[in-house]
């Protein structure tokens, strides 16, 4: 069985959504300005 | 006496990463979602984060660094009179850490069985007999061993942790984060791999649309933002106290809430497929399943009887899905024994290795009732009146003290202070007036659903008051005590 384009189109926006943001948050943490991830700067 | 800090950013992270993710993000999530328009879920769960699961992690965060101490100490800052409130907020989670250590002692021995594949062909019948079941909560039996033995490793473990304070948790998490994440990602390409599986996760995922128009669809989402972030626990309070003094509050809210709801989306996936697996072998469909699909049920009776049925390497896999279950639990379990004895060290300078063992030791005798044969029914009463009412009511009243009864502003410019994205009015329009509104619906919809549609009519009504109601009570009128109770010196409380 394959899976319905509705499904396919939730399962993207979701990884979208919550991976996405997810790395962009931790890249913001790497690159801070004021703190990085290791809370120095 | 010195105060602690975590050794880095990252291991604030991960340890309040391991204390969002737990056993509900396995066992709740992937079922709410299914039984909530399944895809067309993921639209309120979204709203429901970034409208109410970040904005109060960020409120917590910066109560905790504000503060630089645990809830009791926090509340007395806003005002003596709230101090009972801090304690609420830390005895909640040491009443949810009684019984949620017996579902991680049932893991523990299932971690144990998954070598041999112990439960067999019928994972329910073995279930039954591992713990004894009466099946009655007015038959308690005797203890189970095997979950008594659980019991004891479990807490030492959270003793073990706990002890040697906020530097040895920083060291834990490092490894209790990423190493279940890493086991789920595995189940989940295994599980996507069966036959069947397809048809499970299009359960999960498909969109019902039509769902988004009922109101109920949406305060089940903010139920599961709320319940899964350890929210109105005294959790997070307590570990941004152990922030260093330049520390990003906001972005952390933003990896911590994504981290939590990114691996209860990817559960749902390790979860349907293996449904789907299951229920294409025994030829039925997977709404036969139910609820099922759901709680304990999922996790030693569902997955277990497709983890027989297998083709090949059943007891890895077996493993690893405890070993996953376990690895997520710990890092919750000692997250909310944490609070309280951290409190404890802060009021009465006791040590934390001293308040650590004390709590340690009579949370053991505590959850003993539930390795009864009648535990698992006492257990299901107490998590309902806890989740329902516990947890909403110190959440309200997080949102009341630090948004009404002080300047929430002072807690913006706080945050903002150290931290990349800065917060706007905004927030304080939603810690003040949105999140209080949806957490007083919320209640209002629980005791609604309490008075008039009895949840256990088969139990007597004093059952539910003594083990629904009277916890509640008991911990309410404690609070009062703990605040009363002189500390050894006052200031530091």
């Amino acid at each position: 069985m394959n899976l319905p384009l509705s499904a396919i189109i939730m399962l993207i926006f979701g990884c979208v959504v919550l991976y996405g943001g997810l790395a962009y948050f931790v890249y913001r943490a790497l690159k801070g300005k004021k703190i990085n991830l290791k809370g120095e700067k | 006496m010195a105060r602690e800090f975590w050794n880095s950013r990252f291991a604030f992270i991960m340890a309040a990463v391991g204390s969002a993710v737990g056993l509900g993000n396995v066992w709740r999530f992937p079922y709410v979602c299914y039984d909530n328009g399944g895809g067309a879920f993921l639209i309120p769960f979204f709203v429901a984060i970034f409208t109410a699961g970040i904005p109060l992690l960020i409120l917590e965060f910066s109560v905790g660094h504000w503060a630089r101490g645990t809830p009791p100490k926090a509340f007395k800052k806003v005002g003596a009179k709230w101090e009972w409130a801090g304690w609420l907020a830390v005895l909640i989670p040491f009443i949810v850490a009684i019984y949620y250590v017996v579902i991680m002692a049932w893991c523990f021995s299932y971690m144990i069985y998954s070598i041999d594949i112990r439960w067999g062909s019928n994972a329910e019948r073995f279930f039954a007999s591992f713990l004894g079941d009466t099946g009655s909560p007015l038959i308690i039996g005797g203890i189970s061993l095997p979950v008594l033995l659980g019991l004891i490793a479990v807490w030492f473990c959270i003793f073990f942790i706990l002890y040697k304070g906020v530097g040895r948790i920083g060291k834990v998490v490092a490894l209790t984060v990423p190493i279940p994440t890493l086991l789920l990602i595995i189940l989940t390409i295994r599980g996507l791999t069966l036959p069947g599986a397809m048809e499970g996760i299009s359960y999960y995922l498909t969109p019902d649309f039509s769902k988004l128009g009922d109101v109920n669809v949406w305060l089940a989402a903010y139920a599961q933002v709320f319940f899964s972030f350890s929210l109105a626990q005294g959790i997070m309070i307590t570990y941004a106290s152990f922030l260093k003094k330049k520390s990003d509050l906001t972005n952390n809210a933003f990896i911590v809430a994504l981290a939590d709801a990114g691996t209860s989306f990817l559960a749902g996936f390790a979860v349907f497929s293996v449904v789907g697996y299951l229920a294409m072998m025994q030829g039925i469909g997977i709404d036969a399943l139910g609820t099922q699909i759901a709680g304990p049920n999922l996790t030693f009776i569902t997955y277990p009887t497709a983890i027989g049925l297998l083709p090949f390497a059943a007891a890895f896999f077996g493993s690893i899905f405890f070993i996953a279950l376990l690895t997520f639990g710990i890092d919750s379990a000692f997250s909310m024994i944490e609070p309280i004895a951290a409190s404890a060290n802060y009021k009465w300078k006791i040590t934390k290795a001293k308040a650590t063992a004390i709590m340690c030791i009579l949370g053991f005798l505590l959850s003993l009732i539930f390795a009864t044969g009648g535990g698992l029914y006492l257990l299901e009463i107490l998590d309902h009146f806890i989740a329902n009412f516990g947890l909403v009511t110190i959440g309200l009243l997080e949102c009341l003290v630090f948004g009404w009864f002080y300047k929430i502003k002072r807690l913006r410019d706080h945050a903002n202070e150290t931290s990349e994205i800065l917060l706007g009015r905004w927030w304080d329009i939603l810690i003040k007036a949105i999140i209080p509104i949806i957490l007083v619906i919320l209640l209002v919809v629980a005791i609604i659903n309490n008075v008039i549609n009895n949840p256990y009519p088969d139990y007597p009504g004093w059952l539910i008051v003594l083990m629904g109601v009277s916890p509640l009570l008991i911990i309410t009128v404690s609070s009062f005590v703990l605040m009363k109770i002189k500390g050894k010196k006052e200031d530091e409380v």
